[in-house]
């Protein structure tokens, strides 16, 4: 053993003096590489760069001792059959390091973006399973290739299977680029409320990797492919506003007409029918043409005003009676009054007013309202305006007049939970100090919604 | 028993949505929901001819289609029934007719050998007109309510008439009336539903421009003159000949062509002595157009109301006048008389014009065909108009809301 080192030691010497010699450059260059990365990303700002850093300290200093190892190896006397085995090896070795160190890489790096992706459920575990298999199945080709295996059945049977995956899970595959696309694109996130072309709008309750639960105003939950998303055009109106504890309700008005079998043929019939009048006459009389005759420029007058005007010929009186403001009054009896009060004052001034022809009585006819509750809910004021937009004509009736006046209300039912629900008391002011006896309702709508955009804006 | 099931005309609600929006077709169905599954039977005395049979035609349907269990059956009766049942119609209408008790007994007994006719364990029995309205005498055993839909205007009737039916109709749980002037007091409740016009229905569908100058070219009406169009059967409360009166005042001053286009009205005694009045008032003037229109005919009629330039109705006395509702569809200005249920259509001033005279007939004429603007503007309102209170879809929701309100007393109904 002596005699052998004694005629040996420079070929073990030297190759072991290689290795050392790298080692000592791997521990220095491990300093100075990560001295000058250290610097460089940091003025970059990129996130990543504790990652890279901390994943790749390690393994550079092995990857120097792995290339000492090839080195000595190399220079080194062994036989050649055994040398090849060895660099082999230590190939390999390297390939599986960089396999892990990628595998690593991309955990730590997917944890990271995932992250940035806030609001986007993506299945992390799937994702990273996905890709750490992926690098896997790759460096074990790369190996196989490397020890001169024949790996073509391999790739044949890997592209068969991958193409078997992409045809049958093709919408899932689209639906979760889709995906990844809306959340770098930053094209909507959780709590937004969106638009589609299509007509659906609600509030975005959870993004997945798959699809996006919508949350409608009729309290509906919707749920879109994240394909139909990206190619829709989509109005995204940003983060919900104050939510209201307890939602508005919208509902509907609709009405039929009840003949109470009262009809009058005189002036002074017409007051003393009016005033044994319930409410429900009252308001049949007063508001009836406000629907019936809602498209219309400048609206009719109140039922009374015209059978004056035509079946009486008394246009003074017809006037003054079109000219009461039903704003002023807060209940349909002071309503009431107050056309008694005005014909009973003209009477006295004129109080020979002719009778009628048979035929052109006036026929007391009174409203039976049927209230029916709509699908449709507001928390917020962007959900309001959504829904004022698509309400019946009957149930924006419902809520500003009859509210108001038949069921004593102090004031319409928007501005009540504007002011008693969101604390909105401005806006709700501005719609109480709207006259609504003087727009179409669709006008009417216009109003509100206008008043509600200029609000959020 | 005879049941009507379906026919050629049906349409689906669906149909109906780019006429009257998803709105409107969105509240019936919110409507129905409330009703669904509840049996209505429909019972009058024909499938075919008159207004009643043809709105029936396209309601029952409609009803089924949002999940009413609605079905049509009509009584059977000779001939001597239907010639009684005549008269009490014009006795309603307040023509002086005699029914002697031996008619009367014919039609009670009628309307008896027609009780098996009812179905049992219904909702709804939904009554037309007076040919039918004894079959309430089972209304102990069937249960259910019961409705009387009088599509007459009884606002002046025979007394005696009155009388005898009067105590029948007072046991049914509601009565509806198409206007409220057509009504007459009653100790049960009153309901007002207009009648309707159904848009998709030959009379009142779109028309190619071809369709519309093959007709014209048929009875020989120039195209390029304006046209002033009266339709309705030659009878003298249509006043057909102060039509022409009105025209010829018009004509003095603007240059063009009247129209009266009528089917011929066999039932009617006067209708050969009217037609001659007519043809001799029109001789001496070729722009005036005589014409008798064969039954059947809707298309036509349809192209006429829409070629013409101004649609007059210068009735004497009317029933509920839909002919209105179809030109007002058609955004035509109209000139009417405010008699029956036209004032109901024709807003004056907003919807049309209404006079109540020859000369206020012509006065409304010349200010139309010298304004086009103001023709326009009425015409566009006018069918606005006939959209919210006067097509099919607005008389559904109505009777949907009927047989809800019959089970309430009060005036809010919260469903």
């Amino acid at each position: 053993m002596a005699e052998w080192l004694n005629q040996n030691w420079v070929n073990i010497i030297v190759p072991f003096s290689v290795f050392m010699a790298f080692c000592i450059i791997g521990l220095w260059a491990r300093r100075v590489i990560y001295n000058y990365l250290i610097k460089s990303l940091s003025r970059s700002g990129w996130s990543g760069q504790e990652t890279i850093i901390h994943s790749t300290r390690g393994p550079i200093f092995f990857w120097f001792i792995l290339f000492g190892a090839f080195v000595s190896i190399q220079i080194s006397e062994i036989p050649h059959g055994i040398k090849d085995v060895i660099v082999k090896l230590i190939a390999s070795i390297f390939i599986i390091s960089i396999i892990w160190l990628m595998i690593i890489l991309i955990d730590r790096l997917l944890t990271l973006y995932l992250n940035e992706f806030r609001g986007l459920k993506l299945p992390e575990k799937y994702v990273a399973a996905a890709l750490r298999t992926t690098i896997l199945v790759v460096g074990v080709l790369i190996l196989v290739d490397f020890w001169g295996w024949p790996i073509t059945p391999l790739l044949i049977l890997i592209s068969a299977l991958i193409l078997i995956a992409v045809v049958a899970l093709r919408d899932a595959i689209l639906n979760v680029f889709s995906g990844f696309e809306i959340a770098a694109s930053r094209l909507a996130r959780v709590g937004d409320f969106i638009k589609l072309g299509s007509g659906d709008e609600g509030y975005i309750i959870e993004m997945g990797w798959r699809n996006i639960k919508l949350k409608t105003p009729d309290q509906n939950i919707l749920i879109l492919p994240n394909s139909k998303l990206i190619k829709e055009s989509i109005i995204n109106y940003g983060h919900p506003l104050k939510k209201a504890d307890t939602p508005f309700r919208f509902f509907t008005r609709l009405h039929l007409k009840e003949l109470t079998g009262q009809k009058a043929s005189y002036i002074t019939d017409l007051v003393d029918m009016i005033r044994e009048s319930p409410d429900a006459v009252i308001y049949y009389h007063t508001h009836h043409f406000l629907e019936e005759h809602h498209y219309l420029t400048p609206e009719p007058a109140n039922d009374f005003s015209i059978w004056v005007g035509d079946a009486l010929d008394e246009p003074v009186l017809s006037e003054k009676l079109a000219n009461i403001d039903t704003l002023a009054y807060t209940s349909l009896s002071a309503l009431k009054s107050a056309i008694i009060k005005t014909i009973e004052q003209y009477l006295l001034e004129k109080p020979d007013i002719k009778n009628i022809k048979a035929g052109r009585e006036f026929n007391f006819v009174k409203s039976i309202s049927i209230v029916l509750p709509t699908p449709f809910y507001a928390s917020d004021l962007r959900e309001f305006v959504e829904v004022v937009r698509k309400i019946t004509i009957g149930s924006l009736y419902y809520h500003v007049f009859e509210s108001r006046l038949r069921l004593q209300k102090r004031s319409n039912d928007f501005s009540v939970w504007f002011k008693d629900c969101l604390g909105e008391d401005d806006l709700a002011d501005k719609l109480d100090e709207m006259v609504p006896y003087t727009y179409t309702l669709e006008a009417l709508r216009s109003q509100i919604i206008q008043q509600i955009e200029k609000r959020i804006k | 028993m005879v049941n009507k099931t379906n026919k050629s005309t049906v349409h689906k609600l669906d149909d109906y949505l780019p006429i009257v929006g998803k709105n409107t077709i969105d509240e019936l169905k919110l409507l129905a929901d409330h009703l669904r599954g509840i049996k209505v039977q429909n019972i009058n005395s024909t499938y075919s001819g008159g207004g009643v049979a043809e709105i029936l035609n396209r309601m029952v349907p409609l009803l089924n289609q949002l999940g009413i269990d609605a079905t049509w059956d009509v009584i059977r009766g000779d001939e001597r029934f239907f010639d009684i049942t005549k008269k009490i119609h014009n006795a309603l209408h307040g023509m002086d007719q005699h029914i002697s008790q031996e008619e009367y007994d014919h039609y009670l007994d009628i309307n008896r050998q027609n009780l098996d006719i009812l179905r049992p364990g219904g909702n709804i029995y939904f009554i037309h007109d007076p040919q039918p309205a004894m079959l309430i005498s089972r209304k102990n055993e069937t249960g259910g309510r019961w409705i009387w839909r009088c599509h007459v205007d009884v606002s002046n009737p025979d007394d005696n008439v009155w009388q005898f039916l009067e105590k029948t109709i007072e046991k049914y749980d509601a009565v509806i009336f198409s206007a409220p002037n057509f009504a007459h007091p009653l100790n049960i409740r009153q309901f007002i539903i207009s009648p309707s016009i159904d848009p998709l229905s030959d009379k009142n569908i779109e028309l190619s421009r071809s369709v519309i100058e093959n007709t014209l070219n048929k009875y020989g009406i120039d195209p390029e003159k304006p046209s002033i169009v009266q339709i309705s059967r030659f009878d003298r409360l249509k006043d057909p000949v102060g039509v022409i009166q009105a025209f010829k005042m018009v004509k003095k001053g603007i240059d063009c062509q009247l129209v009266l286009a009528g089917g011929t009205a066999t039932d009617d005694p006067e209708y050969e002595g009217v037609l001659k009045d007519v043809m001799d008032y029109a001789s001496d003037d070729k722009d005036i157009k005589v014409l008798l229109i064969p039954p059947e005919s809707d298309i036509e009629i349809n192209a006429l109301q829409r070629a013409a330039t101004i649609i007059i109705q210068k009735s004497l006395k009317e029933g509920f006048g839909l002919t209105i509702s179809e030109a007002l569809w058609k955004s035509k200005p109209v000139v009417a008389t405010a008699v029956g249920g036209i004032p109901l259509q024709v807003i004056n001033k907003y919807t049309g014009l209404l006079c109540y005279s020859i000369d206020g007939a012509a006065y409304a004429l010349k200010q139309l065909l010298t304004n086009s603007e103001l023709a326009a503007w009425l015409g566009k309102n006018g069918r606005e108009h006939i959209r919210q209170n006067f097509l099919i879809t607005r008389h559904l929701k109505e009777y949907m809301l009927l047989f809800i309100a019959l089970n309430y007393q009060s005036e809010i109904i919260y469903l």
